[in-house]
């Protein structure tokens, strides 16, 4: 028996077509994965077929869901009543969907009692059943939201979501901000869901996540349908030339890179490193070489202290004790900055070409200098007349990199420099990165989450645990993680 | 200069460009309409006392057979320039200081804003009227006095601008790659501070008018025979039934006036 039936749904927006019809179905205990890149029109497609499209866009197709048959874009409010008890939608970013100011126990018996219509005790116990099942206790009942942790939380909302007892559940972009360790977690708890034959569809950019859930894969790239299959065939014997780029681009996939001479000369060292935000101490007694034409790779969970690790070797943040030391050569704007979010580090309302023409001024870079490093990098000089939110996240990523380039850095901490690309222009913007260390003997820091990048590029490691959980520990993490 | 020029919005929002309108047909009849008409603002003729329009003052004549179209352009000259006196004085202390504060911080920082709060805890007329009672000369402690009022305003704006934007990732970028405070100034907190400047200080200049008015038609402003907008309306006022026009026209100047430099100010947000 099909769950879920969806005939040429497409979207549109006025006149501009922003989805060609697509057609699919949910069949019982067999996940269905769309994946796609920002802008290809996943999310689209699964607003269509949830009936949850803004009034704005206009979409067309039929979604069958059991017997009732409803025209997409239409019949909004017979979408409604299916919402809960036929489908239950997995929000983005469940520690954000929460109520703040109740407690989680009572978000999901509220669902049980309003939405199924189970009396108010019965609605209690069921809840506390759910979440036991979840692995979360009594305690976790009677806690606020702010209290859990981010994983804690995201069982809570999909406990609350699944209360009401619908077969198919839509999760769209469940592992967004999530560290490796987190993404496994949330695999397992959405398979875990199907155990009851129901039905998944997962809306995701993550390639492991679709590894892992498996079922069936729909890729869409700009709208339109690219292949469908099965995801293991797929993955194995990806058909179209989109597909196998996105494949290749997992880091998983990347080819692995020649090592870095053994010993370089030192650029940056940290002695006995103490480091505290808001008084948690985050880092402690640490010691740390950076070294010449070296990649040190940092990894570790959301709000563990990597980016106050970056500050303090870059100076800005002075160590409760240890010292940086700067090897004695180093100019003072040799240690450069690459941020996760490019466009944050420009100047807003200045072209990039003017922006990068005052660094290039202030170092008395050679005139063609910047041409030099636009063909290098891959980048069109007909961007720099451009402001900073006019250009792609992966094009401001490389300016960002030319900039820092411009003040002839021996250091550069980048900061999860690529977690906003999709595969194919992280792929691009990190092999210019390892480039630059190979070539000009920089050392560079490179942060991540992904622990498959750091393990293909970095040359070191420097892997950090959680900090000592406490309250403030939780709290902090689930804010960073939405960061 | 030039990056005050690239700042401003250079296709206008209707509101703005109206007001802007506004204002530059009502500074064209202050600066050019005695030299269009010539006379004497202070000149009596008690003849013409209420007396209509005519060659010589096209607006007609107050009580005392004064033309009301020369103290009308006296007026609209007088008001405005302290307004704007005032308000390039204040604007200038708010950005310094709330610069100051935001880049500061510490105790620097804890000192202005207790001063600010505690002005903006003084009612803002009751200022100026002691200032007027200290300072020499009435047009000189108008500006004195409402530049002390006025500044709270430029300073709260500034200080909470540059604060959010000192601590981005761009100011970070931008110190990294060893540009100095000038620069940061002029490339990222310029920016964000002259749209902001802008619409205060066209508020700032319309609540500044009104106030020199109020103080004038309650009689402790301006003195007569000085030509003032709130002035020339009480003393109007006692022949609203004979010449209802003679009170109207401070009346609807003042109104104009007040009008442009709120759509000036208002506008849509880009």
């Amino acid at each position: 028996m099909t769950l879920l039936q969806a005939t040429d749904i497409s979207v549109s927006d006025g006149a501009t077509r922003l989805l060609d019809p697509v057609s699919l179905r949910l069949e019982p205990g067999e996940p269905l994965i769309i994946l796609g890149e920002t802008g290809s029109g996943k999310s689209l497609l699964a607003q269509a077929i949830m009936g949850t499209l803004p009034d704005s866009l206009d979409a067309a197709g039929q979604v069958s869901i059991g017997t009732r048959h409803l025209r997409a874009g239409a019949d909004r409010a017979a979408f409604r009543r299916l919402w809960g008890r036929e489908i239950a939608v997995l929000p983005q970013e469940p520690w954000l969907s929460l109520d703040p100011l109740m407690r989680a126990g009572a978000q999901v018996a509220d669902a049980h009692r309003l939405v199924r219509g189970l009396p108010r005790a019965e609605a209690r116990q069921q809840a506390s059943a759910d979440l036991a099942a979840f692995g979360l206790g009594g305690a976790a009942m009677a806690s606020y939201p702010h209290e859990l942790s981010g994983g804690m939380a995201q069982r809570v909302a999909i406990a609350a979501a699944r209360a009401g007892g619908a077969p198919i559940v839509i999760a769209d972009e469940p592992t967004k901000g999530l560290d490796a360790a987190r993404r496994d977690d949330v695999a397992a708890l959405l398979l875990g869901e199907l155990g009851q034959g129901g039905g998944l569809m997962v809306i995701t950019h993550d390639l492991a996540l679709a590894r892992m859930i498996g079922g069936r894969l729909i890729v869409l790239r700009e709208g339109a349908v690219v292949e469908t299959g099965m995801t293991a065939d797929v993955f194995a014997n990806p058909k179209a030339a989109y597909t196998r780029d996105l494949i290749a681009a997992d880091p998983e996939h990347w080819p692995a890179r020649e090592t870095a001479a053994s010993v370089g000369q030192t650029v940056l060292r940290a002695q006995g490193l103490t480091l505290s935000r808001r008084g948690q101490v985050l880092i402690e007694g640490l010691d740390l070489t950076l070294q010449r034409g070296r990649i040190l790779g940092v990894t570790g969970p959301s709000g563990c202290g990597k980016s106050s690790l970056g500050d303090a070797l870059l100076g800005l943040l002075p160590p409760d004790a240890g010292q940086v030391i700067r090897a004695p050569e180093l100019a003072p704007t040799a240690c450069q900055k690459l941020y996760q979010d490019p466009v944050a580090a420009f100047a807003r309302k200045r072209s990039l070409g003017q922006s990068l023409a005052d660094v290039a001024r202030l170092h008395r870079a050679s005139a063609g200098q910047i041409e030099t490093l636009l063909a290098r990098l891959r980048l069109d000089p007909a961007l720099l007349v451009r402001r900073p939110d006019a250009v792609s996240g992966g094009e401001l990523q490389r300016l960002a990199l030319l900039r820092a380039m411009l003040a002839r850095p021996r250091f550069l901490f980048a900061d999860e420099p690529t977690s906003r690309l999709d595969p194919i222009t992280q792929r691009d913007v990190i092999m210019m990165l390892a480039g630059f260390a190979r070539e000009e003997g920089l050392s560079i820091a490179l942060v991540s989450h992904d622990a498959a990048l750091i393990a293909k590029v970095a040359d070191d490691m420097q892997q950090f645990a959680q900090p000592r959980p406490d309250t403030a520990g939780l709290r902090d993490s689930g804010k960073t993680m939405v960061a | 200069m030039t990056t005050f020029a690239n700042s401003l919005p250079l296709n206008m929002p209707l509101g703005r460009a109206m007001g802007a309108m506004v204002l530059a047909l009502v500074a064209g009849f202050a600066l050019l309409g005695p030299v269009l008409v010539p006379g004497d603002p202070f000149a009596q003729s008690l003849m013409k006392s209420l007396a209509g329009p005519d060659a010589g003052a096209p607006f007609g004549y107050d009580h005392l057979g004064r033309s009301l179209w020369h103290r009308l352009a006296h007026a609209l000259r007088l008001s405005p320039a302290i307004a704007l006196a005032a308000v390039a004085t204040a604007g200038a202390a708010g950005l310094i200081l709330g610069t100051l504060a935001a880049a500061r911080g510490g105790w620097v920082e804890r000192l202005l804003v207790i001063l600010a709060d505690a002005l903006m805890a003084l009612p803002g007329l009751l200022l100026v009227l002691i200032v007027l009672a200290i300072m020499p000369g009435t047009a000189l402690g108008f500006w004195a006095g409402l530049s002390l009022v006025l500044w709270v305003e430029f300073f709260r704006l500034t200080r909470a601008a540059t604060r959010a934007t000192l601590t981005s990732p761009a100011v970070q970028a931008s110190r990294l790659l060893g540009f100095r405070a000038a620069y940061v100034f002029r490339t990222h907190l310029w920016p964000e501070i002259a749209p902001l400047m802008l619409t205060a200080a066209a508020f700032g200049t319309a609540t500044t008018i009104m106030g020199i008015a109020a103080l004038g038609f309650v009689s402790v402003g301006m003195r007569a025979p000085t030509p003032e907008l709130g002035l020339m309306m009480v003393e109007l006022l006692p022949y609203w039934r004979e010449a209802p026009m003679a009170l109207l026209t401070p009346v609807l100047a003042t109104f104009t006036l007040l009008l442009g430099l709120t759509l000036l100010a208002g506008g849509q947000k880009q």
